[in-house]
């Protein structure tokens, strides 16, 4: 009796296909990815020391998911751009530089229309702000936080919710069978597809991603393949060493170079298959604080919480 | 990364009174609070080849504690290097079974000799060891080298010895394994530097 491999619905399944390598660029998972974190935002508000911003966070995150849903059509590179951005290793939407569709204003517009309804005073005093702001203002602020340069005076509230907006219309993009097929770059702490810098990396389970670390996007949410026990700032190998809480379950852990004194977090799917690149972030912003106290810096950003200046930049 | 623009990421106590957090009106009062209730655990990975056979599969050694002085590192898991392109995060039993190797009460650590005629293992320095092993090496081969085979050909083979080397070696040092082992006309011969 012979045994038809082809016929087992196992065949394959933990075996290495020396072929096949999964890719090194994931474009965000339509319709999921906002709708996913605005959950893990309310799930992780619970019990939680700062459980209401939290739960603001996940509001947000909700209202981006409806503004990406009903997305209109904006204009994408075309052919000729798109192989030019792959043959120089360049992102083909760049942050900086790529001509913004106006359509993310109208995202701000339903974030700031959707927050309102039970809005703290001190959030009703930010959404009044925006709603003050002429479009030549909007488009300032917006080009702060797109270069991650957050040292704006008097904008820390606002800005978090123009991130938002622009979080949806780059993922919108980022999202287009056109931009399907991205490579890395030669740099390895910018996104392939918008040119941002990663807020953190995610560990992944799965049957081809299994414990693969991707850097996730501040911005447009593709995740790029970084090898894993490396500096994401500057590449160091070897002084790599990683803290968490204490007594947690490590699903959150901060990923130090003891060469350049950078840190970037990554949360771990194989700790909690529940994890989110951004919504995790800023549930612990406590490790953030003891690593900062340990010495090392941060060197990817969260747009959708603006620390305070420190007058050290 | 521009390394100066760091500063705009950096999140500690003292930017929180400016921060987003509290321009929308949330205390960050507790969460600082909570800062001194919390301590940092430190941990490493680190990659290694795996020591078994000539597949060398690439490793991840977890360890924890901070290299301190007064703090001891310790293995605590080892698992397959999901990058390596040989294993792509996979492990046969044996590899899977390396943390019980490392912390095995049997794990040889340092040259040891069972003399003909006892039953008890003694341990010696490494330049004793080294002086036994080229003393019976090259006993053994001035006993049992041949240089000529029956039809008159000069052949120059040593049958009676046979060398092991390991697999975590990197190319030049199965260059140079290769190069000792061959030129003393040794023909059992494995240096594991197949793949």
């Amino acid at each position: 009796m012979s045994f038809d491999t082809t016929q087992n619905p196992l065949a394959g399944v933990g075996q290495i296909n020396p072929g096949e390598k999964p890719a090194d660029v994931h474009p965000p998972v339509r319709p999921a990815v906002f709708a996913d974190r605005a959950r893990r935002f309310d799930a992780l508000a619970a019990g939680h020391a700062l459980g209401d911003y939290l739960r603001l966070l996940g509001r947000i995150s909700a209202l981006q998911h409806e503004c990406l849903r009903d997305h209109p059509a904006v204009a994408l590179p075309t052919a000729d751009a798109l192989a030019r951005a792959l043959e120089f290793s360049m992102p083909p939407v760049p942050v900086t530089g790529w001509p913004r569709d106006p359509a993310w204003r109208t995202h701000l517009k339903h974030i700031v229309a959707g927050l309102r309804t039970d809005a703290t005073p001190a959030v009703a005093a930010v959404l009044d702000a925006i709603d003050a702001a002429d479009e030549a203002e909007l488009e300032r602020l917006a080009d702060a936080v797109l270069a991650a340069d957050y040292a704006v005076e008097g904008a820390a509230g606002r800005l978090p919710l123009i991130a938002a907006a622009l979080q949806v219309y780059w993922t919108h993009m980022a999202c287009a069978p056109e931009l399907a097929g991205l490579k890395r770059l030669d740099v390895d702490n910018v996104c392939p597809c918008c040119g941002s810098l990663p807020v953190t990396s995610v560990l992944r389970i799965g049957y081809e991603v299994a414990n693969l670390r991707y850097l996730h996007c501040s911005i447009c949410n593709t995740e790029w393949n970084l090898t894993r026990a490396r500096c994401v700032s500057c590449g160091e190998l070897q002084k790599i060493s990683y803290r968490h809480i204490e007594g947690s379950q490590g699903s959150v852990r901060a990923e130090c170079c003891e060469a350049c004194h950078g840190y970037l977090k990554i949360v771990q799917q194989d700790k909690d298959p529940l994890v989110d690149p951004v919504a995790d972030d800023l549930a612990s912003l406590t490790l953030d604080l003891l690593v900062d106290e340990a010495g090392f810096e941060r060197t990817g950003p969260n747009p959708l919480f603006i620390p305070g200046n420190t007058g050290e930049a | 990364m521009n390394v100066s623009r760091r500063g705009f990421f950096k999140v500690c106590a003292a930017g929180m009174s400016g921060s987003s957090l509290v321009a929308m009106g949330f205390a960050p009062t507790a969460a600082l609070a909570e800062v001194r209730q919390f301590k940092l655990a430190h941990t490493t990975e680190t990659r290694n080849t795996c020591p078994y056979c000539s597949v060398s599969c690439g490793l991840l050694v977890y360890s924890v504690g901070d290299g301190a002085k007064n703090t001891k590192a310790k293995v605590i898991h080892i698992e397959g290097d999901p990058d390596h392109p040989v294993n792509r995060g996979t492990l046969c039993p044996k590899g899977a079974g390396l943390l019980d190797f490392i912390s095995s009460p049997a794990r040889l650590k340092y040259p040891e000799v069972r003399e003909a005629g006892t039953n008890e293992w003694k341990r010696i320095s490494w330049d004793e060891a080294y002086a036994r092993i080229t003393r019976l090496m090259k006993d053994d081969r001035d006993a049992n080298f041949i240089e000529k085979n029956a039809d008159g050909v000069t052949v120059n083979r040593w049958l009676s010895t046979g060398f092991l080397a390991a697999s975590a070696s990197p190319s030049e040092a199965g260059y140079i394994t290769h190069k000792v082992v061959r030129n003393l006309g040794m023909l059992a011969f494995d240096n594991q530097a197949r793949v």
